[in-house]
C-alpha cells in the first residue's frame, strides 16, 4: 500500500538545495581554507617521514604516492561533508521535521535529493581547487585511465556510504536531543578510520584489520586503493568494490529500518 | 471523513529537579513520568464539514492533529483520515491532506514564496489548471503577489502566515487541518483567509479542522465544534447547539419612567430569584439569569409587567462565556456569564 516512488517528485528538492546553498557563497571559502590547511599539515608531516627513505618507503607507498592518498583523501572528505547530519539533527531538535513528514513524500529520499547539490557544490568549488592547488606545490602520481574510472565508481558508492552515515548520526537526534557530540565523534572515527589522518596501510595488525572491514575503508581508503593502483589484478579491485557494494547496500537497509523505527515513536512536543 | 476511535497518546517525560545540584543528579539518575495528553478520544467529523477543534492550553489539541496528520503514532486507538490510517499510511495520506502549523513554517527559508509554491507543485504534481486557478485566487484575496522574491526567512509574520494558508490550500486537498492559522493577521487579512477557505469548502466540499485561540475566527468559519477538556471530548455537535448550553442567558433593555437603577435592579433581582442585573456601559440595563431557573419569555413577562420598557433584546451567548464554563467542567459560578 505504499504510494510508488517517482523521482521526479525530489529534484525540486535537489534544485531547492542548490538555490538556498548559492545564497550563502562564504561557507565555500571557509570550507576551502579549513580543508588545504589540515591537507597541508598531513601533507608535509607525512612527506617528511617518507624524504629520507629511498625507493618504497612504508607501506609501499612513494613520496608522491603518499602525498596523492592524503591530498585525495581531503578532496573525498570535502566531499563527504555533505551536511545531512547537521540538517537532520537540527530538523529533530527543532521539530520543523513535523513539516517534512505532512508532504507526501520519504523523508530520507527528501535529504538524500537536497545533499546531491551540496556535493557537487563542494566538489567543485574546493574540491577541485584544492587539488590544483596542490598539484602545483607538491608532484602528486597520475593514475592510469582504468584506475581513474574505478576510482570514480568507487567514490560514487563512497558518497551513498558517506549519506547513510550522516543521516544515522543526525538520527541520533531521536535519542538524544544534543547531537553536537555525537556529530564530533563520528567527524572523529571517520576521519581516522576512513584513512585521512594515517594511510590505513600503516596502522598496526588488529587495528589494521578492524578498519578493513569497518565501513569508512569505503569513505577513503577505498577509492584510493584503486586510484594508485595498489591491488593485485580483478579480484583485488572487486575486493574494494565488493566491500564497499556490501556496505552500501547494508547502509541503506539500516537507514530504511532505523528510519522507520524512528518515525514510528517520533514525540514532537510544542506547537 | 475523519474518524477517532479511543484516540489515546502518551508522553514520556524525564523529570528535572530545580536547582544546579538537581541538574547534576539527573546525570547519575533519571526519572520518567508518564504524560497522557490525549485521553482516549472518539469523534467524527463529515466530509464537507468545517469544525473547530476547541480546547484550553495543553488540552491535546496539537497532539490529535499530529496524529491526524501522521506525524504521532497513537499509542493506543486509532483515526482515519478519508479511510487511511496516517501514521501507517503516511504518505497516502499527506496527499490529501493540507496542513498549517502556525507555530512553523512549512515553507522553504532561504526561498522565494514564488519558488516554494514551485516546488510544492512538482511535489503534489499539481494540474496547471489547478495551479493557475489557485494562485491567481491567492492574488486577489491574499495578495500573494505583493510577496515578490523576498525570502521567507525575510518576511514579516502576517506575509509568511498568508503564504503558509496558501501554500496548504494549493494542491485542492480533501482535508485542511490548521492550527493556530490566523496569528499574525490583520482584520483584513483575516477576513480573505475565511472567505478563502469558506470557497474551498463550499467548491471543493474540503473539510476543515481548525485549532484557534481566536473565537471570532471559529464563529467566521466552522459550522461544528468539537471541544476537548483534560483530554476528553466534552462537545461533540453544531457551534449553533454549544452555544445553547450556555447555563447563563441575558436580557438587555432601557427603560423609561423615574425609577432609579439601584431600586430597579433591587426589583428584578427580588423578583427573579437567581438572577443578577446591573448597568451596562451604554447605560442599559442588563439582566443575567439562569437558564435552568427561569425562559426568556419569563424574564421578559415580569420585565414587560413591571417597566415600562423602551427596546429589549436577547443576546445570543457568545462562545467565550459557554466555552469558559465548559472548561471549568459546566460548574456555574454566581458571577460570571456576565459583561464580556
Amino acid at each position: 500500500m505504499r504510494a510508488p516512488l517517482r523521482v521526479g517528485t525530489y529534484v525540486p528538492f535537489a534544485t531547492s538545495g542548490l538555490q538556498s546553498l548559492l545564497q550563502y557563497r562564504s561557507t565555500f571559502l571557509i570550507t576551502g581554507v579549513t580543508a588545504a590547511a589540515g591537507a597541508a599539515v598531513t601533507v608535509f608531516l607525512w612527506r617528511a617521514v617518507y624524504a629520507g627513505s629511498p625507493g618504497p618507503g612504508p607501506g609501499g607507498f612513494t613520496p608522491a604516492s603518499i602525498t596523492t592518498y592524503l591530498v585525495v583523501a581531503q578532496v573525498l572528505a570535502v566531499v563527504h561533508a555533505n551536511r545531512v547530519d547537521d540538517e537532520v539533527a537540527a530538523e529533530v531538535y527543532r521539530g520543523d521535521i513535523a513539516v517534512m513528514l505532512v508532504r507526501p513524500v520519504s523523508y530520507p529520499l527528501v535529504r538524500f535529493a537536497a545533499c546531491l547539490p551540496v556535493i557537487a557544490a563542494n566538489a567543485l568549488l574546493v574540491g577541485v581547487p584544492l587539488l590544483v592547488l596542490f598539484s602545483v606545490l607538491v608532484p602528486l602520481t597520475a593514475p592510469t585511465p582504468v584506475d581513474a574510472a574505478l576510482f570514480a565508481l568507487s567514490t560514487a558508492f563512497s558518497a551513498v556510504i558517506a549519506f547513510c552515515v550522516n543521516l544515522l548520526t543526525g538520527m541520533a537526534g531521536f535519542v538524544t536531543t544534543n547531537t553536537w557530540g555525537v556529530r564530533m565523534v563520528k567527524q572523529g572515527i571517520v576521519a581516522f578510520f576512513a584513512g585521512q589522518m594515517v594511510p590505513l596501510a600503516l596502522l598496526p595488525g588488529p587495528l589494521h584489520t578492524l578498519a578493513m572491514v569497518l565501513p569508512f575503508r569505503a569513505m577513503a581508503d577505498g577509492p584510493l586503493t584503486l586510484l594508485l593502483g595498489r591491488y593485485e589484478g580483478v579480484g583485488g579491485a572487486s575486493t574494494v568494490l565488493g566491500h564497499q557494494l556490501g556496505w552500501t547496500v547494508g547502509l541503506v537497509l539500516l537507514c530504511a529500518v532505523l528510519w522507520r523505527g524512528a518515525a514510528g515513536r517520533l514525540e514532537v512536543l510544542g506547537g | 471523513m475523519i474518524v477517532a476511535e479511543g484516540l489515546t497518546k502518551d508522553f514520556r517525560i524525564a523529570e528535572r529537579r530545580p536547582g544546579l545540584l538537581g541538574s547534576l543528579s539527573t546525570l547519575l539518575t533519571r526519572e520518567y513520568r508518564t504524560v497522557r495528553a490525549v485521553d482516549g478520544i472518539s469523534f467524527r467529523l463529515r466530509a464537507g464539514s468545517k469544525t473547530a477543534y476547541i480546547g484550553a492550553n495543553g488540552a491535546g489539541k496539537s497532539t490529535t492533529i499530529k496524529m491526524l496528520t501522521g506525524i504521532m503514532t497513537p499509542s493506543s486507538g486509532r483515526c482515519l483520515v478519508d479511510g487511511v490510517e496516517p501514521y501507517r499510511q503516511r504518505r497516502e495520506n499527506a496527499r490529501s491532506i493540507g496542513v498549517v502549523f502556525g507555530q512553523r513554517s512549512q515553507l522553504w527559508w532561504d526561498l522565494s514564496v514564488p519558488d516554494s509554491f514551485q516546488i510544492l507543485r512538482r511535489i503534489y504534481g499539481i494540474p496547471d489548471t489547478v495551479y493557475e486557478r489557485n494562485l491567481a485566487l491567492y492574488r486577489e484575496l491574499l495578495d500573494i503577489g505583493a510577496l515578490g522574491t523576498t525570502p521567507v526567512r525575510q518576511l514579516s509574520l502576517g506575509q509568511r502566515m498568508r503564504a503558509e494558508i496558501a501554500a496548504s490550500l494549493l494542491h485542492d486537498p480533501k482535508v485542511v487541518f490548521w492550527d493556530e492559522p490566523t496569528i499574525g493577521l490583520d482584520m483584513v487579512l483575516k477576513e480573505a483567509v475565511r472567505t478563502l477557505v469558506n470557497r474551498a469548502n463550499a467548491e471543493l466540499g474540503t473539510t476543515v479542522l481548525l485549532t484557534s485561540h481566536d473565537l471570532s475566527d471559529i464563529s467566521a468559519i466552522c459550522d461544528d465544534a468539537l471541544v476537548v477538556d483534560g483530554g476528553r471530548v466534552v462537545h461533540e455537535g453544531t457551534l449553533h447547539d454549544l452555544l445553547r448550553r450556555a447555563d447563563r442567558r441575558s436580557v438587555v433593555f432601557d427603560h423609561r419612567g423615574g425609577r432609579g437603577v439601584e431600586d430597579t435592579v433591587l426589583r428584578i433581582e427580588t423578583g427573579l430569584p437567581g438572577a443578577a442585573a446591573g448597568l451596562t456601559s451604554e447605560g442599559r440595563i442588563r439582566v443575567d439569569y439562569p437558564a435552568d431557573a427561569f425562559t426568556s419569555r419569563h424574564v421578559l413577562g415580569f420585565l414587560l409587567e413591571h417597566f415600562e420598557l423602551a427596546d429589549c433584546y436577547a443576546p445570543e451567548p457568545d462562545l467565550e462565556t459557554v466555552l469558559r464554563q465548559t472548561y471549568r467542567g459546566g460548574v456555574p459560578s454566581a458571577r460570571d456569564g456576565g459583561a464580556v
